[in-house]
């Protein structure tokens, strides 16, 4: 695996906030990332950065190997999808698509003109507008039809429905496949997007809080499904993060690893394992995150239930 | 798609061309502000400029009628140049342009402008010396120090204070967005305060003659040199004001 962007010791700091506090990153070519974390965490600034439209404090960002701030052959490879993006007074759809045609190299139009159809976009009404949600629609179009090597989408999906949301997973995922590249989509719909991403960045108050796969991510918890009291001994004195109970059936999500004992004990007590939803997860941890910050940063919050197992 | 990598490294300059004129054309996207908005105080302030002529002429008054009207549209491109930045550089950005493209694109698109507006008030010069000022004596865009170049010379004027205009707009535009309005009119008033001060230093030592016989002396040539001069100190300033704005 090749890196498309490295960024190292990335600080952001604004007269009464620290945006970013020391970032160090690198995303892997032809990938699905997922740039989680709350509102205010630093994820546009971040992404800002990485496009050169924003500058950091300190530290260095390196994209195809070379520095993105005024080089047109870096700028031009990479596609920036903001939450609230700003267009020209009379510009309508028509005239946004037309000039990313013009500005994006890969730019596939068959892919565009499709797109526009999915979304019902109207193309002759000036784009202030336009409803809220297909506003959104104009920046998705242009994000997946340019087809650039690297693509941000942040918050792509403001004012969408269910189904225009799912319209560009379905669409981003089908893309993909036609077309490797690099995706980085930010979002705090993290359950809808989790099947979509391969790997999985947390940021929480301007630092990178967990950056690895999304199946690495999941391993880090366990759901345990069954009856109540078989459930209760197994995650007896573990951290549990989220629980659900339903007459005399419970589910319980704890996190660390299970060992061969406590495989054993499942399948005797006839329990289920199901996969952890990676928003409880992540909420969790954002949340662990807060509360015990002074914690040793390079071992994280989980470590100390990480250790710990059902003999103790 | 390294193979597309290098191609397109290869066609890097002709790209780099080609983007600026995307810029050119992302301006002209705004119809209402770069073309309906000037041709309409163009047409407006030369109509109402005729009708005084007229009522003036039909009262009986018989010598050359000059104004000050034609001044218009060249104000109106300190908005343009505003608007030029205010609504296009946050798309450009989006469009994954570089400041520089844009920067040069953007007065690439003043320039087409300039020199449209340029050459309509030339026209309009000619045809009123033709016509003797429609046959009233009136004239709106022929002004007898103007021209005294003849009419090259008073296009290259106006294009080179139409371009002046632009880029202190777009300029003010550019300090406005990334220093904020509080710095922006402190700025003004300092530039204001400095105008001033150089009124009152010719004040005090009694010279606004000799100014205006330098006005006079260095001609409307003299005036246009002067334009392009400070247009290229402004153009620069600009340039590096835009160099580290965020979006």
């Amino acid at each position: 695996m090749t890196s498309v962007i490295d960024a190292r010791d990335l600080t952001k700091k604004y007269k009464h906030a620290t945006a970013l506090d020391n970032v160090s990153l690198s995303i892997e070519k032809d990938s699905i990332y997922g740039l989680l974390g709350r509102n205010g965490a630093g994820k546009t600034t971040l992404m800002s950065i990485l496009t050169a439209q924003n500058f950091a404090t300190s530290g260095d960002v390196e994209i195809f190997g070379e520095h993105p701030y005024e080089n047109a052959r870096v700028l031009n490879r990479m596609c920036f999808v903001r939450e609230s993006q700003k267009y020209p007074e009379d510009a309508t759809a028509k005239h946004a698509i037309a000039t990313a045609r013009l500005f994006f190299p890969c730019w596939d139009q068959s892919l565009a003109e499709e797109l526009i159809d999915d979304f019902r976009l109207p193309l002759k009404t000036p784009i202030k507008k336009l409803s809220r949600g297909q506003q959104s629609a104009v920046g998705v179009i242009i994000g997946l039809a340019s087809r650039a090597e690297i693509t941000f989408f942040d918050e792509p999906y403001l004012g969408f429905d269910a189904v225009a949301r799912q319209m560009f997973y379905d669409r981003l995922i089908a893309d993909y496949a036609e077309c490797p590249r690099t995706v980085v989509l930010s979002s705090h719909l993290i359950d809808e997007v989790a099947n979509l991403i391969e790997n999985v960045i947390v940021i929480d108050r301007g630092r990178i809080i967990m950056d690895e796969s999304t199946e690495e991510a999941r391993t880090r918890a366990v759901n345990i499904v069954g009856d109540a009291d078989s459930v209760q001994r197994l995650v007896a004195g573990r951290e549990v993060i989220h629980r659900e109970a339903l007459g005399r059936v419970s589910s319980v999500t704890i996190l660390g690893q299970l060992s061969d004992v406590d495989r054993e004990f499942i399948a005797d007590a006839n329990l289920d394992l199901t996969p952890v939803s990676l928003q409880q997860l992540i909420v969790r941890t954002t949340q662990a995150d807060t509360t015990s910050s002074n914690e040793d940063e390079n071992t994280g919050p989980l470590t100390d239930t990480d250790v710990r197992s059902l003999q103790s | 798609m390294t193979a597309t990598t290098e191609a397109l490294g290869n066609q890097h300059s002709t790209r780099s061309k080609s983007r600026i004129l995307g810029v050119v054309r992302l301006h002209f996207m705004n119809t209402q502000t770069f073309v309906w908005v000037p041709v309409i105080v163009l047409s407006g302030v030369w109509l109402i400029t005729l009708l005084i002529y007229w009522i003036i002429s039909a009262s009986g008054v018989e010598g050359p009628m000059y104004s000050g009207g034609s001044q218009a549209p060249l104000w109106y491109f300190a908005v343009v140049g505003a608007q030029a930045m205010n609504l296009t550089f946050y798309f450009s950005q989006a469009m994954s342009l570089t400041r520089r493209e844009f920067y040069l694109g953007s007065l690439t698109a003043a320039g087409i402008s300039a020199a449209a507006i340029s050459t309509i008030f030339v026209l309009l010069g000619l045809i009123e010396q033709a016509t003797e000022g429609y046959g009233i004596n009136g004239f709106f865009a022929y002004l007898p120090w103007v021209w005294e170049g003849g009419p090259f010379a008073a296009g290259l004027t106006y294009f080179a204070l139409t371009m002046l205009v632009f880029i202190l707009g777009f300029w003010f535009a550019i300090v406005h967005k990334r220093f904020g309005a509080l710095i922006l009119t402190t700025a003004l008033l300092v530039i204001a305060l400095v105008l001033l001060s150089g009124a009152a230093l010719i004040s005090l030592n009694g010279a606004w003659l000799e100014v205006w016989m330098w006005v006079l002396e260095t001609q409307s040539m003299g005036l246009t040199l002067w334009a392009l001069g400070l247009g290229v100190v402004f153009a620069a300033g600009s340039y590096l004001t835009l160099r580290r704005l965020t979006v």
